[in-house]
């Protein structure tokens, strides 16, 4: 096992152990292997140690490459860092929504802690909506652990970590990073750091307008026809912007055919990294590359895909029985 | 700003990622190929086996025991989409073959006597699109999260000139612009603590003598912005076409699908399953517009389904089917709406069995044999003999 490849060299000591057991979980979820119960039990803990230590909205500099929903999609996570670079040499930050939907949330969750704990300072995790009991309960986390392990402790362990995601991130004090977007109550980002993050995400208040709003061409806020969630339009954003003094919010949490989307003049954009999402999509996905003078770069990458005997090409999909249905 | 756009193949997926892509590759095919149940698992290739050239389960060609002899004497279709094979009379079913490179397309297409029944799957609307249905096509609606707005399904009567056709555009058409009055479940608690929260604030605000308020929240925030069905309910029956005014359907009531013969284990000849649109609902549950075609020697049966759950609120389902009989030239519609309260389901699920209720509630089959029927009409349609 080679313990020098973050560049560093390290001495065989216990840390050096710890990171050669990374290393050979990191092999192992990328080829979508089981892992133990205990094996993820220890490194959730380990996670939570880590991510204790971050504060509400974690600094960050650049060259960053910041990436939107994932959704389980382990096959094109892994695209993901080959397209850009990789976590060996990049840094990145994660707009969450890492779990849900697709067929390897648990693989795809565990590759980012594990890169978290090995290589602390380039990647940032933020907490969507989705990283939450109640949401895994009813999109598809909660049943995957079911299925794979036979009962729900997995899925508890991960729960915890949930807990204690940073809920935003700013980038050279330029850039803010959240999962959803803006909230009424909260009008500089030194307000975010008052929240006591460490709660399962409550149904109002501040911390959930974060992880679930949504922008929209309304003239001010307003609420969604649902009767509950926040729409913000424009003149918040700028407001925002103005009053922090930054030039771009990066948000993720809505699906968008080209990947991204920039809006309200460039100032803010969604980010989608999910391609061909649940796997009948054909959205291609993006991410974006913050570089030292602040210049925006989109990557977009494509699903992987399976290849049939014929040349043809066909997406796995989740219901493709042919059945005498009436 | 500088953009980087490359979506060229990688340099490959790993071997293991290979084989458990082929696993469901092979089983999305099989579950296309109309033999029985039983004989599937034991084709699943060997995960453990590295192999270079793919190998796949070929669709099975039918053994002639296994098929109605009088269907296959009696062959008179023609598969009019080479890039969907295989079914020269008839190796086999038409196996739709979506190209997942983009724009993934798919056009798969059948005749049988004057009838043809052809389908098209494209992915989800792009961003230019989407404006275009926004400002235009469907203006004033707040359009649903994945739009399969290209794709359909249609049945065409060549001789009259006939056809019915489903697509997402027509299906949105009907949402109502006007307030669903549905709420989700925690809604009110919602509403209340922002109200709370904003009495506060004036309070606090008249105390500190500021003229200013001390959040962004006025009235207006509770407001809704824009009133459209959020559930994106819709009535859509499909969209008729026809030459003449006089190929149209009849209400006829009293009229009911031929049950016993669609139950049939007929050969499938042509099968389709496609979304025209979706929406997660913010997570608040799913609102899903889906056909399903199955073509047989003698007769095609087509559903056409919306789903909408609200989880811990209500469930709606509304289906439309479509039989015609080829040998008649007889088309009849069958549309019902249902509709039950999500609680009285889920207890209703509970008694029956089950350590996870709430996942018969995902299953639109269930719920539609358990939920109660609020509205049934039926139609007919007669070529042969309009009048
Ligand atoms: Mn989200």
């Amino acid at each position: 096992m080679n313990c020098n490849n973050s560049g560093k060299t390290y001495m065989v000591t216990l840390e050096g152990t710890r990171q050669m057991n990374l290393d050979k979980i990191i092999i192992l979820l990328k080829q979508g292997k089981h892992i133990r119960e205990d094996c993820v039990y220890s490194l959730c803990i380990q996670a939570q140690e880590l991510l204790m230590n971050e504060s509400n909205v974690t600094h960050v500099d650049t060259p960053v490459t910041i990436c939107g929903d994932i959704h389980g999609q382990l096959h094109d996570l892994l695209t993901l860092f080959e397209k850009s670079g990789g976590v060996e040499k990049s840094r990145y930050i994660f707009l969450g929504d890492f779990v849900d939907r697709g067929f390897y949330s648990l693989e795809s969750f565990l590759l980012l802690l594990c890169y978290k704990l090995r290589y602390p300072d380039r990647i940032t995790l933020i907490r969507g909506n989705h990283e939450t009991r109640q949401i895994t309960k009813v999109y598809g986390f909660y049943d995957e652990i079911m299925r794979k392990y036979g009962n729900s402790n997995v899925w508890r362990y991960c729960c915890e970590v949930f807990d204690y995601l940073s809920l935003g991130a700013i980038i050279n004090e330029r850039v803010f990073c959240i999962h959803g977007g803006l909230s009424p109550d909260i009008t500089t980002i030194d307000e975010i750091r008052s929240i006591d993050r460490k709660q399962e995400v409550p149904h109002e208040g501040a911390m959930c307008d974060l992880l679930w709003s949504d922008p929209d061409e309304v003239d001010t806020w307003s609420l969604s026809p649902r009767g509950a969630g926040f729409l913000f339009g424009k003149g918040e954003v700028d407001q925002f912007l103005q009053t922090n003094n930054i030039e771009l919010i990066a948000r993720a949490h809505q699906l968008v055919m080209e990947g991204y989307k920039e809006m309200f003049d460039g100032g803010l954009v969604t980010v989608w990294s999910a391609p061909n999402y649940c796997y009948r999509c054909g959205n291609v996905a993006a991410v974006l590359t913050i570089d030292g003078q602040l210049e925006r770069s989109y990557t977009i990458f494509d699903a992987v895909q399976s290849q049939n005997g014929m040349g043809h090409t066909i997406i796995p999909t989740k219901k493709p029985q042919m059945d005498y249905f009436l | 700003m500088a953009e980087k756009r490359d979506i060229r193949r990688g340099p490959g997926i790993r071997t293991v990622e290979i084989n458990a892509a082929r696993q469901v590759h092979a089983r999305t095919v099989r579950a296309r190929i109309p033999i029985d149940i039983g004989a599937i698992d034991s084709q699943e290739p060997a995960t453990s086996t590295a192999i270079s050239a793919p190998r796949f389960v070929q669709p099975a060609l039918p053994q002639s025991s296994r098929q109605p002899s009088a269907a296959h004497s009696h062959v008179r279709h023609t598969c009019n989409n080479p890039r969907n094979p295989p079914c020269a009379h008839c190796g086999t079913m038409i196996v739709p073959s979506p190209v997942a490179t983009l724009p993934l397309e798919d056009h798969p297409s059948l005749t049988i006597n004057n009838w043809t029944i052809s389908t098209k799957k494209k992915p989800i609307l792009n961003s230019q699109e989407l404006e275009d249905w926004e400002n235009n096509k469907l203006k004033g609606l707040t359009l649903p999260e994945m739009i399969f707005g290209n794709s359909f399904v249609r049945i065409q009567e060549k001789t009259r000139n006939w056809s019915i056709e489903f697509n997402a555009l027509d299906a949105l058409r009907e949402v109502k612009l006007k307030d669903s009055g549905i709420r989700v479940s925690y809604s009110k608690k919602w509403m209340d603590s922002k109200q709370q929260k904003q009495r506060q604030q004036q309070r606090l605000s008249i105390a500190l003598g500021s003229s200013q308020p001390l959040s962004d929240i006025d009235d207006s925030a509770l407001q809704i912005a824009r009133h459209y069905d959020w559930t994106y309910t819709t009535k859509y029956k499909g969209t008729e076409t026809s030459g003449s005014k006089k190929y149209k359907f009849k209400k006829d009531d009293s009229q009911t699908l031929p049950i016993d013969k669609l139950a049939r284990p007929d050969h499938i000849l042509f099968y389709d399953d496609m979304i025209l649109f979706e929406d997660e609902l913010a997570d608040n549950g799913i609102s899903i517009f889906n056909i399903k075609i199955r073509v047989m020697n003698e007769r095609l049966l087509l559903l056409s389904r919306f789903f909408l759950r609200v989880d811990d609120v209500l469930i709606r389902v509304v289906d439309t089917r479509i039989v015609v009989e080829f040998d008649e030239n007889k088309v009849i519609r069958e549309y019902k709406e249902m509709e039950g309260d999500y609680k009285t389901l889920l207890t209703k699920h509970k008694m029956s069995h089950s350590h996870d209720p709430k996942a018969a509630l995902r299953d639109s089959n269930w719920v539609a044999a358990n939920i109660p029927l609020i509205t049934r009409e039926c139609e007919i349609l007669n070529l042969n003999d309009p009048n």
